[in-house]
């Protein structure tokens, strides 16, 4: 189980992650300031962080993770911001945070990005494949197979599907998929999305057996690691 | 008009500092002229004095007597009195009767008065002793050149006093006008503060730094006024358009209450209000999109963006919708200009041009025709398509927010899209145009050359 540390003053907004993150199955530890998070943070004992850009006091979010990658804690960070402007992002990554996410956001959001965070945090060693159940996709080749069947994708196919397989068995949001396989940030576009994914699913799925890539209601796809 | 704030206008002041300028030039000017003309004639009468004293006293004294005894006979108004006197200043010969004592004293040429009928007569004297103790005293009627001192010193005096007056006068004309120019704008602009935004800053034809000045304001009224119309049309779009979902939801939830029974019905009503609500919230999130993208803060992420590529991949994005609903989207004029860039946002411009193949997919019947061109010679990218089109009346209004007009009300959107279409043209520097495609509609985004 993944222990996470949310520094976030604001009681309301904190308490809301916490609830999110602990119905996700995290342990979850709170800590109200800059001073305490980074104390918290220093101790170890965690997995990933969620943080706050806008702390009161010093240090601030970007205080924080700036301390944290001089003495070398390569714990991921998700940063939270009110402040949406691009540079704002910018900024954000390169202090050193791995994701971000624009306030208010939905829960499912949140978790999914940690999910993603968590597993980029064990990076698999250079794999040439990904497997998930019956699908074999190579990395190399670009070659996709079921049931050892080789299946005509287009570039764009290929790249959602194998970014669903390396997050198989997570949720993944369909802001996540634009940002990931489109390499654009902008709001979702969800029947866009959903039209590619249904043009996927044809093309992978096999009549009589269950359905491989699943619609999570008001969040966004799953694809299913074994069947 | 206030006459006591006269000396607060900067025309005035200025004008004033101009007259003290030009006065103190004119007044060293006068001065250096009449040192000048005093001085020539001062020494031009001396030189003469000297002459006629070194030509008498080189004489022999017979010769001199001679000499000054025929004097008067050349001098007949007495202007040029000379004499010989003797040690006592006893007269001797000459028609300049006394010595007077200046003249002993002084040994060199100076001012004397001898008393006449009228009034005492100024005369310029040069007297020296002769070797055998007489006194020899030549001298000259300095009335004329002393009355034409004066004169000049008066005529400029004169001058100077008018220069004064009109210098004045024209200050005050300028100040007050300036006064007048300036009252007008204030009042103008408190009548705007009261509310009248109609109101423009008077604008006399020429182009002076104020006329400059109130055209500016003008124009930033006329942007202000514009924005306040545009707030004005989000508070009542949002008031129409979010009060609908709302009273919808409201609605379920109060039936839920009333009539539901079961944990189905309740949790069927409560998906029902979820669904509304997160499309609120989306309409909200789009409508602060807009505000912060119009605040321009994101102009600090531009690059420049390869254009070509940002259409490649909108219309991939959108491509398998449209065979959906089986229309041809299509991409042309981008084979051979693929290194058109502009100085921009990627995410935003391609979300530019998702919205317009969005709006197009959404209107156009199956069958249609959707055509992306980027067009290298005009600097433009276009979105034309061939369905219903927008009416000439509408063009303009369908960039504002929430508008939507009447055939499309029933489609689902929150009338939003245009408008980030029109906020992010404007970040870009690009004009948006709406043009009739016969049949159909042709939005076009274009921008000139850097």
């Amino acid at each position: 189980m993944s222990r996470i540390l949310v520094v976030e003053d604001d009681a309301a907004t904190a308490a809301e992650i916490v609830d999110a993150l602990v119905d996700h199955g995290f342990t979850v530890e709170h800590a109200t300031d800059g001073r305490q998070g980074l104390a918290m943070a220093m101790a170890g004992g965690f997995d990933a962080m969620v943080l706050d850009r806008m702390l009161p006091g010093t240090p601030d979010g970007l205080g924080v993770l700036a301390s944290l990658r001089t003495t070398g804690v390569p714990m991921p960070v998700l940063i939270l911001s009110a402040l949406s402007a691009l540079d704002e992002r910018v900024r954000g990554l390169r202090a050193g945070g791995d994701d971000y996410l624009t306030k208010p956001f939905e829960a499912v959001e949140l978790t999914a990005r940690l999910d993603a965070l968590l597993r980029r945090r064990y990076p698999l060693p250079q794999e040439t494949s990904l497997r998930a159940g019956s699908l074999e996709i190579d990395l190399l080749t670009r070659n996709a197979q079921r049931n050892g069947e080789t299946i005509n994708l287009l570039p764009r196919e290929y790249d959602l599907l194998a970014f669903l397989m390396r997050h198989a068995g997570q949720v993944v949001t369909r802001t996540m998929l634009f940002e990931e396989v489109w390499g654009y940030r902008s709001e979702e576009r969800t029947n866009v999305i959903d039209v590619h994914i249904s043009k996927l699913r044809q093309k992978i799925e096999v009549a009589g057996q269950p359905s491989l890539i699943q619609t999570v209601r008001g969040a966004g796809y799953i694809l299913h690691a074994a069947d | 008009m206030r006459l006591t704030e006269l000396p607060r206008t900067t025309s005035f002041r200025l004008a004033l500092m101009f007259l003290a300028l030009f006065g103190t030039c004119s007044l060293l000017l006068f001065a250096f002229v009449y040192w000048q003309t005093v001085g020539y004639m001062r020494r031009d009468q001396d030189e003469f004095l000297q002459r006629q004293l070194t030509f008498y006293s080189t004489l022999s004294p017979a010769d001199r007597v001679q000499r000054l005894r025929e004097h008067p006979r050349n001098d007949p108004g007495t202007r040029r009195p000379s004499g010989e006197f003797a040690a006592n200043g006893q007269w001797l010969v000459g028609n300049l009767s006394v010595l007077p004592a200046e003249l002993r004293q002084a040994h060199q040429p100076v001012d004397f008065v001898l008393p006449s009928a009228g009034a005492p007569v100024p005369f310029r004297g040069y007297a020296t002793q002769l070797p055998d103790g007489h006194w020899l005293a030549v001298s000259q009627n300095v009335h004329e050149p002393r009355e034409f001192e004066a004169l000049l010193l008066r005529a400029m005096l004169s001058a100077g006093l008018l220069t004064l007056l009109f210098g004045l006068a024209g200050a005050v004309a300028l100040g007050a006008s300036s006064m007048r120019r300036i009252d007008a704008i204030t009042l103008a602009i408190r009548r705007i503060v009261n509310g009248a935004l109609t109101e423009r800053l008077p604008v006399q034809g020429g182009s002076d730094d104020l006329n400059r000045l109130t055209r500016e304001v003008n124009g930033m009224l006329d942007d202000l006024e514009r924005l306040v119309h545009e707030v004005k049309g989000v508070c009542d779009g949002i008031a129409h358009d979010l009060r609908t979902p709302l009273t919808r939801v409201l609605g379920g939830l109060e039936r839920a209450q009333r009539r539901a029974s079961t944990v189905e019905e309740f949790r069927d009503a409560a998906a029902r209000a979820t669904e509304e609500i997160a499309a609120l919230l989306k309409t909200f999130n789009a409508l602060l999109r807009i505000s912060e993208l119009e605040a321009g803060a994101r102009r600090a992420g531009f690059s420049d963006v390869a254009l070509a590529q940002v259409l490649a991949d909108v219309v991939d994005l959108y491509q398998p919708l449209a065979e959906e609903k089986n229309l041809t989207l299509q991409l042309s004029g981008t084979a051979s200009p693929t290194d058109i860039t502009l100085w921009g946002d990627a995410s935003l411009l391609f979300d530019a041009c998702a919205n317009l193949i969005d709006n197009a997919i959404k209107f156009v019947p199956a069958g249609g025709h959707i055509e992306v061109r980027l067009d290298a010679e005009h600097r433009a990218i276009s979105v034309t398509d061939n369905g219903p089109g927008i009416p000439a009346s509408e063009r303009k209004a369908v960039l504002n927010r929430f508008h939507r007009n009447e055939p499309s009300r029933s489609t689902p959107g929150n009338g939003l899209g245009l408008s980030l279409v029109a906020v992010i043209a404007h970040l870009h520097d690009m004009k948006i145009d709406i043009t009739d495609a016969a049949p159909g509609c042709r939005v076009s985004l274009s921008w000139s050359a850097r």
